[in-house]
């Protein structure tokens, strides 16, 4: 073999690895093939792939409860865990915003995304006994303090991304519960939602390449009844949070003209 | 090289090119905006010219194009590309369009047919060729499955 040989063995690897390194969007689709992919996209759908790799048992943190760290990439952006049972007020700005090809959306202005819609981009996860945090790459680089302390919520509230406190349900499912929002971010596929959203999300992770978030939304202001989905990431190994800054030349907000 | 080395070589080229297409095919080519409401995919267009310059800038890096017609007169073409993270997850920096250089660029026209502030025709790119048929920058927010 030729040091040429050696050189594209090495880049064959390097390259393979970097396909487990990072897992597609939709590559950790799997939990639809199985079944557990509770809702349907209003816009993407569940879709369809191959299961990425599981990498190893699930690991835990010196206290005994199951580790949420990493960073994940959404298995599925696409989803967006729609459609939502709105009542015919919210069902009618949704229209609208869609007819308007969703040329207002916050996001587009380099506001946060919210809870529980996420960004296109990695998320960092960052475990304590007391504290979880979430930090995201793109959703403007903001961050979600889940305070597990045993605090109740704060009286702070119209936030954007909400006020989370959260509590374990044995070692292994953490329940984080979000209030105190605004009703200024819109939710998946474009529906919005009011100042009484009330997000439950379930944490757990099957293996080490996954975190599996089954999230649960209540609304009496926009919505009909409740509504759950299960939202999935997968691990990126041997990488790390990117710089991501919105609004340095976001000339974005004076072309988005809709239809 | 005898012709064990290489088939072994002419197979692991392939398997380059194979990983190197699913790793493109894999990441996330998405925006924080509204493709639709911004650029008309039914308005696409080919252009080849000179890189003017390329700003590596959130949300999205943008790159200018100056494309020479027969009588010498130069329309600048100003291009949307995916964000800087996007592209450096891809192995993309802002050394890998160089000023001057030659380039073919495919991509969409704006909606609103407004130039940018500079004169410049606003367009998304949806990849770039560079005169030795290397592909940088490929991806485009256009491929957001996401009808948002």
């Amino acid at each position: 073999m030729t040091m040429r040989d050696v050189g594209s063995v090495a880049i064959a690897l390097a390259v393979a690895a970097g396909m487990t390194l990072v897992p597609s969007k939709t590559s950790a689709q799997d939990p639809a093939n199985s079944g557990t992919q509770k809702g349907k996209g209003g816009g993407g759908g569940a879709g369809k792939g191959k299961a990425s790799p599981t990498l190893g048992p699930a690991p835990r943190m010196p206290d005994g409860k199951a580790s949420m760290q990493g960073v994940w990439n959404p298995a599925n952006f696409a989803f967006t865990g729609g459609p939502y049972p709105l009542q015919p007020w919210a069902q009618k700005v949704l229209d609208e915003r869609r007819a308007n090809l969703s040329k207002d959306d916050p996001e587009g202005y380099c506001l946060p995304a919210g809870v529980p819609r996420i960004s296109p981009f990695p998320q960092k996860t960052v475990q304590t006994p007391d504290l979880l945090v979430i930090l995201e790459e793109g959703n403007i680089h903001s961050y979600r303090q889940v305070f597990l302390d045993g605090r109740p919520h704060s009286k702070e509230d119209q936030l954007w991304m909400g006020d989370s406190i959260g509590t374990w349900e044995g070692n292994d499912v953490l329940v984080v519960d979000t209030t105190n929002f605004n009703d200024k971010t819109w939710l998946g596929g474009s529906a919005p939602h009011t100042d009484k959203l009330h997000v439950i999300e379930r944490f757990s992770r099957p293996d080490l390449g996954h975190l599996n978030v089954d999230i649960t939304i209540e609304d009496p202001g926009a919505f009909t009844k409740p509504h759950s989905f299960q939202r999935v990431f997968n691990l990126m190994q041997n990488t790390d949070l990117l710089e991501y800054v919105c609004n340095e030349f976001n000339i974005d907000k004076d072309h988005l003209v809709g239809k | 090289m005898d012709e064990r080395t290489m088939q072994n070589y002419l197979k692991f080229k392939l398997s380059i090119a194979a990983c190197a297409t699913l790793l493109t095919a894999a990441l996330p080519m998405l925006a924080h905006h509204s493709f639709a409401a911004e650029y008309d995919s039914t308005k696409t267009i080919t252009v080849k010219g000179t890189i003017q310059k390329l700003d590596w800038v959130n949300p999205h890096a943008y790159f200018w194009v100056d494309v020479k017609d027969a009588n010498g007169k130069v329309t600048t073409y100003a291009f949307e590309a995916l964000s800087p993270n996007a592209l450096a997850r891809q192995g993309w920096n802002r050394n890998s369009l160089q000023k001057g250089e030659e380039v073919t660029v495919d991509g969409y026209l704006a909606k609103d047919g407004k130039p940018l502030a500079d004169g410049s025709i606003h367009a998304n790119s949806k990849g770039v060729t560079r005169a030795d048929g290397r592909k940088v920058f490929q991806g485009s927010s256009a491929d957001d499955a996401y009808t948002k």
